[in-house]
């Protein structure tokens, strides 16, 4: 039947219509998107975990300390902004580094989602970001003589940091020859480091 | 392996093989298989033209060299198939044994399997040996953080443990970090196995629940849930307390809201709950986006039953409260859609419009059926003459066939000879007929009229009144229209008309047939009760001359009374008629 086709076409178009209002309208509000962003990090999360059942004993030879920026150890009550912007970069570089090498093809799945997840996390971010860039214009005036000492105290959180770190993981993947016990390494310390933003994105929710 | 085609056995047009060199259109094996296929059997040369030996011999050889050629073909196609399924095969082996030694590179001796769980805020590692034939005398247990190169340490209070599980809640305190453990089983001196395993505390915990104690009561239930007193701050994790309580198939889920800590004693309340029913209670904790939970085994208990008397006794009473609220509302909801009409209405039909006697309607309401009489109009001319206001009795019936006489009513009287038709009888009777219009023609000629006469058969004058006529509620037919007039053939024509004398009036003069009056009642109508007064007092006479030809003559089918309708609307019921001619009592009125 010819009109078959163009029916389901039709609905098609309507059903992507749809999709993209829904999608346009729920990524509006930025408190729905942190929770998506929370659930996205937990599977991520998961995904990472799940990527290698057992933890070579050779590779601790190998181990070495990333060191993650201290700032965001430290902080208890941090700007959300900072927060969200050091996140968003982070799951850029995280995405960058499970993207420039393959692993072996009965790891490709996680790895993928792992890229999937860590895609959305920075989409969502950025949406996040947007959003409060237009209301911050407006806080930031009423803010200025209000702002405590204490807060002018906290240091803001640099990406740049956050970028050194990625360049030590990335680095050592080189030097150790993209191996498996690299890569293991590597793969428990990016955990690391979302588990921290993780751990953020329930600030984000209480403020 | 090595397959060598049969045709490619030396010959004098055949090459010697190279297996070095690929030979044209050869079928290279791969190497893994060390299979080659030697050559493809070149082309036979077609037989040389020459001497006929000579060429019976190349042709034997020819054909010889094509059979040859065909089965070699056959056995290549086979082995072709063969040798494919055989690589492939091969590959997929390969690959197999490759990729299962590279998934488990050092760890193919697996025999432990971990588990790490929360039980009263203490983390407690547990293992259990795969292989149970392996019986160590005692563990120990090592471990490392991932964050930094650190050496594995020694868990002190689980050093040469007979026990196969070990509380780790001094040691492991961080959420973040990944543990490396290293579990170790000797027997004696000896090292039975070494398992290891990556721990994440975040993903890998699993939360027992907590102990509890229910107490029932009527209506509600009291959960106590022990908490250890000093809990670590460091291994708080994001839990919730849920608290399940089942009944009947129905599950109902509670999150009580714990401030603090999760230490001591807390106590929650499940209320609203049936008296005499059971109650099944479960806790767990429930970790935030965790789906995998531990849930405690269910205490159950009975409600006692509640006093039934005051439940009944309410019941009931809110039971008639309900049912004459209900029954209130309906009462007011009908008495306001009477009061605007909208329900009920009144049927003050006038008693006219009253339809409902269905029976006796046919009957009372017909009119009733009239006889048509046949009537034979004769015109007679008559010159017109003006009424001039002289009373003189008009009976002579020659003045007055003369001419139709106009009143000062404006009516005009047309004399007609009203004869029975069954008489042969000379003209002796006229009726007067008067047209209350007909002032516009005097010269219409007089139209003798034919009447069925009475038993008797005396013709009698009559004069007929139509004009009032149609006043009456009974259809009035004027039997002599204008245009029936004009279309006289001719003076002395005759026509022919059904005249329905019901409709019409008599006037009897009663100059000449006085004493016909008496004798001989003309019957006009049938029905005598159809006798209607006309305005005038005069007019109110008794009915005793009717004209009838019902007896006397067959009922002819006649027109519709509508053909002799006179088009003349009556002005008005005049007196005219009765102050033409002073007769007395000679009107005949329907």
């Amino acid at each position: 039947m010819s009109t078959k086709p163009d029916m389901i076409q039709k609905c098609l178009w309507l059903e992507f219509l749809m999709g993209m209002f829904i999608a346009g309208t729920l990524s509006l509000d930025c408190n729905l998107l942190n929770v998506h962003l929370r659930r996205v990090t937990w599977q991520n999360l998961r995904h990472l975990s799940s990527m290698s059942n057992s933890f070579p004993v050779e590779c601790l030879r190998e181990n070495i300390a990333f060191e993650l920026p201290q700032e965001f150890l430290q902080y208890t009550q941090p700007m959300k902004r900072d927060i969200k912007k050091a996140f968003y970069e982070m799951s850029l570089q995280a995405f960058n580094i499970f993207s420039q090498h393959t692993f072996k093809y009965w790891k490709e799945r996680h790895l993928k989602q792992i890229q999937i997840g860590l895609d959305q996390q920075a989409e969502y971010l950025n949406q996040c970001l947007e959003e409060d860039e237009n209301e911050n214009e407006d806080m930031k005036e009423m803010k200025e003589n209000e702002m405590k000492p204490s807060e002018a105290r906290v240091p803001q959180l640099s990406n740049l940091e956050l970028r050194r770190y990625f360049n030590r993981i990335d680095n050592f993947l080189k030097e150790k020859k993209y191996s498996d016990c690299a890569w293991e390494i590597v793969r428990v310390e990016i955990r690391r480091c979302l588990y921290y933003f993780y751990k953020f994105t329930a600030l984000f929710r209480r403020k | 392996m090595r397959l060598v085609c049969p045709s490619c056995l030396p010959g004098p047009h055949l090459r010697p093989q190279d297996p070095s060199r690929p030979l044209p259109g050869a079928l290279h094996a791969s190497p893994l298989l060390g299979v080659r296929f030697c050559c493809t059997p070149p082309r036979p040369t077609p037989p040389h033209q020459g001497c006929p030996g000579h060429r019976a011999l190349a042709t034997a050889r020819y054909v010889k060299v094509k059979r040859r050629l065909k089965i070699a073909k056959m056995l290549l196609s086979q082995n072709a198939f063969i040798v494919r399924s055989l690589n492939l095969f091969l590959m997929v082996y390969i690959s197999l044994v490759f990729g299962i030694s590279h998934d488990s590179p050092d760890y193919t001796d697996e025999s432990c399997t971990f588990k790490i769980s929360l039980r009263n805020f203490r983390s407690i590692l547990s293992w259990e040996l795969k292989n149970h034939s392996i019986v160590p005398t005692h563990y120990m247990l090592l471990y490392t953080i991932m964050s930094k190169p650190e050496d594995l340490k020694m868990v002190m209070n689980c050093a040469n443990t007979t026990r196969s599980f070990c509380d780790l809640t001094d040691e492991w305190r961080s959420t973040h970090e990944a543990y490396v453990t290293i579990l170790e089983g000797f027997s004696g001196n000896t090292t039975l196995f070494s398992c290891s395993h990556n721990f994440w505390l975040a993903i890998d915990m699993s939360f027992e629940p907590p102990e509890f104690e229910t107490v029932g009561f009527t209506n509600h239930i009291n959960v106590m849930v022990k908490f250890p007193s000093i809990v670590e701050e460091e291994l708080q994790f994001d839990l919730s307390l849920v608290i399940e309580e089942q009944s009947e198939g129905i599950v109902k889920k509670h999150k009580p809201e714990i401030r603090g800590n999760m230490s001591g004693n807390f106590t929650y309340v499940i209320d609203k709950l049936i008296p005499n029913t059971n109650y099944c209670v479960s806790v767990y904790f429930e970790h935030s986006d965790e789906q995998a939970v531990i849930k405690s085994p269910l205490k159950c208990t009975l409600l006692p039953p509640g006093q039934e008397s005051e439940s009944a006794e309410s019941a009931k009473i809110g039971g008639i409260i309900t049912v004459f609220l209900i029954a209130l509302v309906l009462t007011s909801a009908i008495v306001t859609l009477k009061w605007i009409g909208y329900i009920c209405l009144r049927n003050s039909l006038p008693k006219v419009l009253n339809f409902h006697n269905f029976l006796a309607w046919p009957f009372l309401n017909l009119p009733p059926l009239e006889a048509m009489d046949m009537v034979e109009v004769i015109y007679i001319n008559r010159k017109k003459k003006v009424w001039d206001y002289n009373y003189d009795d008009e009976s002579d019936s020659d003045t007055e066939a003369a001419a139709p006489r106009t009143s000062g009513g404006g009516y005009t009287m047309h004399g007609l000879t009203v004869r029975p038709l069954g008489q042969a009888s000379a003209t002796s009777t006229e009726s007067q007929f008067i047209d209350p219009e007909s002032e516009e023609e005097p010269d219409l000629p007089e139209v003798d009229v034919e009447l069925p006469m009475t038993p008797k058969g005396s013709p009698q004058r009559l004069e007929l009144l139509s004009g009032p006529c149609e006043r009456r509620e009974s259809p009035l037919q004027d039997p002599f229209p204008e245009e029936d007039y004009s279309s006289t053939e001719g003076s002395g024509g005759r026509i022919t008309f059904n005249v329905d004398l019901n409709s019409v009036f008599l006037r009897v003069l009663d100059d000449e047939d006085s004493d016909d009056l008496e004798e001989a009642p003309l019957m006009i109508s049938s029905h005598p009760e159809e006798m209607v007064d006309p305005e005038g007092p005069d007019n109110v006479q008794s009915s005793h001359l009717l004209a009838s030809g019902e007896g006397t003559q067959p009922t002819f089918p006649s027109p519709s009374s509508e053909d002799l309708w006179s088009e003349d609307a009556p002005s008005d019921q005049s007196d005219t008629s009765e102050s033409d001619v002073d007769l007395g009592d000679g009107y005949i009125m329907r």
